[in-house]
C-alpha cells in the first residue's frame, strides 16, 4: 500500500493514516513498529479526524508490524467505545503479521465487521460493501 | 614449541542452525516461565519477521492473555472470599443481636427459642466461614464441617455435668456443594440439638454421625443412645419446628428420611 503525496497524511509514531479518494480510510503500519496503547490511541484519534458526515470502512496494512501489546489489541477491538469506522480489513503477509492478525481477530473479537486479507485488492473489494 | 590451533570456520548453514537453536531455546524458556505463571519474561522479536519471530510473538500474546485471565481469576476469587466473609460476619452479627435480646430475661422458653435460632444461624454461618478458607469456594469437606458443627452445638447446650461423646464416621474425601451443605447443616443442627436437649437423662451418652456413599447416593445416619422417643410419639402431632425443618430440608435435597426409636433415636437420611 503506497502512502500518497497528494492528500493530507497523518504521520504518526507507528502509522501513516489518510483518507483514500474512494472513501475508504487507510492506515499503514510503519516498518518494525511496536504498537502500544499510546500509539493505538494516537492512530484512533487520527482515524476519527478523517470522519466527515458518515461512518466509513478502514483498510489497515499491518505487514510491517513487529509487535502489538494486549492493551492496544483490546483498544483496537472497539469494544465499549465510540468510533467513526463501520468495518475494517487488515492486510497481512509475513508469518509474524499473520500470527498477530489472527490473534487479534480470534482473541479480541472486534465489534465491527473485520477480516484478514493477504492482498490489498481483495481487502478493498470486501470493504466497498460498507461504503 | 608453539602449539598449532586449527580453527574451522562455520558455514552459513551452520550459523543459521546455531541461531535457530538459540532462538528456539529462548522461546522455550519463556513458555516454561509462563507455565510457572511468571509473566516477567517475553520473547525478543528480531527484525527478520520470520517464523521464529511469529512463534515468539504468538507466545508473547498468549502470555499476555494468560496473565490477564490469571489476574482476573485472582480478583474474582478475592471478591468471592470477601463475600463469604461478609455473609459469615453478618450472620454472626444477627446471632449476637439475638443474644443481646436474652439479657435480663428469665423466661426459659424464650431463652430456648433464642438458642435454637442462634444455632440455626451458626450452622449456616459455618458453611460460609469454611468456604472462604477453601481454594475453589464451591465445596466443603463434610467431615470437617460436621466435627466443627457438633462442637459448636454441644457448647451451646452443655451443662457443667454433661459428658456426651461424639462419634463421627465420615470418609475424609467427601466434599459437598454449598447449597447441599446449608441444608445438611440445618438438618444436623436440629437432630443433634434434639438429642442434647431431650435424649439423655443421665447427662452421659454418645451421638454418632455416619455417612456412606454409594454411587451418586449418600446415606446419612445420626443416632443417639439416649432414652428414645416417648411412647406413642407422633411425628406430625408431637413434632416441633425442628422436626418440621428436618422433613422440609430433606425434601429440598430430593431425599427421604426415616426415624426409628428403641433404646435411642436414629435418623436415616438418604439424598
Amino acid at each position: 500500500m503506497q502512502v500518497p503525496d497528494n492528500c493530507q497524511i497523518y504521520d504518526l509514531t507507528c502509522y501513516w493514516t489518510w483518507m483514500g479518494s474512494d472513501g475508504i480510510g487507510r492506515t499503514k503500519v510503519k516498518p518494525r513498529a511496536e504498537v502500544t496503547i499510546t500509539e493505538s490511541m494516537e492512530n484512533s484519534a487520527a482515524v476519527n479526524r478523517l470522519y466527515t458526515t458518515k461512518k466509513f470502512p478502514l483498510l489497515i496494512d499491518a505487514r510491517n508490524i513487529k509487535s502489538i501489546s494486549k492493551e492496544a489489541r483490546d483498544f483496537f477491538s472497539i469494544q465499549n467505545r465510540s468510533t467513526n469506522i463501520n468495518s475494517f480489513a487488515v492486510i497481512i503477509d509475513s508469518p509474524l503479521s499473520r500470527i498477530i492478525g489472527n490473534f487479534f481477530m480470534g482473541l479480541n473479537k472486534p465489534s465491527v465487521p473485520a477480516k484478514l486479507f493477504n492482498n490489498e485488492q481483495d481487502a478493498i473489494m470486501w470493504l466497498k460493501q460498507y461504503l | 614449541m608453539a602449539k598449532t590451533i586449527f580453527v574451522r570456520s562455520m558455514s552459513s548453514n551452520e550459523i543459521e542452525t546455531d541461531s535457530a537453536k538459540i532462538r528456539s531455546e529462548k522461546i522455550l524458556e519463556v513458555i516454561m516461565s509462563y507455565a510457572r505463571l511468571d509473566f516477567s519474561e517475553k520473547t525478543i522479536i528480531s527484525d527478520k519477521a520470520d517464523v521464529y519471530d511469529a512463534i515468539g510473538a504468538g507466545v508473547n500474546m498468549l502470555g499476555e492473555e494468560l496473565k490477564s485471565s490469571v489476574v482476573s481469576l485472582r480478583e474474582k476469587e478475592q471478591l468471592l472470599r470477601e463475600i463469604h466473609h461478609r455473609v459469615k460476619n453478618n450472620m454472626q452479627i444477627i446471632s449476637s443481636l439475638l443474644n443481646l435480646q436474652t439479657h435480663n430475661v428469665k423466661d426459659r422458653d424464650f431463652l430456648s427459642l433464642i438458642t435454637e435460632s442462634r444455632n440455626r444461624i451458626n450452622s449456616m454461618a459455618l458453611v460460609h466461614e469454611m468456604l472462604y478458607a477453601t481454594t475453589d469456594f464451591s465445596k466443603i469437606n463434610f467431615k470437617d464441617y460436621t466435627t466443627t458443627l457438633c462442637k459448636s452445638i454441644y457448647q451451646s447446650y452443655k451443662k457443667p455435668d454433661m459428658k456426651i461423646n461424639f462419634f463421627i464416621h465420615i470418609p475424609v474425601n467427601i466434599s459437598l456443594e454449598i447449597d447441599t451443605m446449608i441444608h445438611l447443616g440445618m438438618i444436623l443442627n436440629e437432630i443433634i440439638s434434639n438429642s442434647l436437649k431431650y435424649a439423655f437423662d443421665t447427662n452421659e451418652g454418645t451421638i454418632s454421625v455416619l455417612l456412606n456413599q454409594m454411587n451418586s447416593k449418600y446415606f446419612l445416619s445420626v443416632e443417639d443412645d439416649g432414652k428414645g422417643l416417648p411412647l406413642g410419639f407422633n411425628q406430625e402431632k408431637d413434632g416441633n419446628l425442628g422436626m418440621q425443618l428436618i422433613h422440609m430440608l430433606t425434601e429440598q435435597l430430593n431425599g427421604s428420611m426415616k426415624m426409628e426409636s428403641s433404646s435411642g433415636v436414629i435418623y436415616k437420611i438418604e439424598f
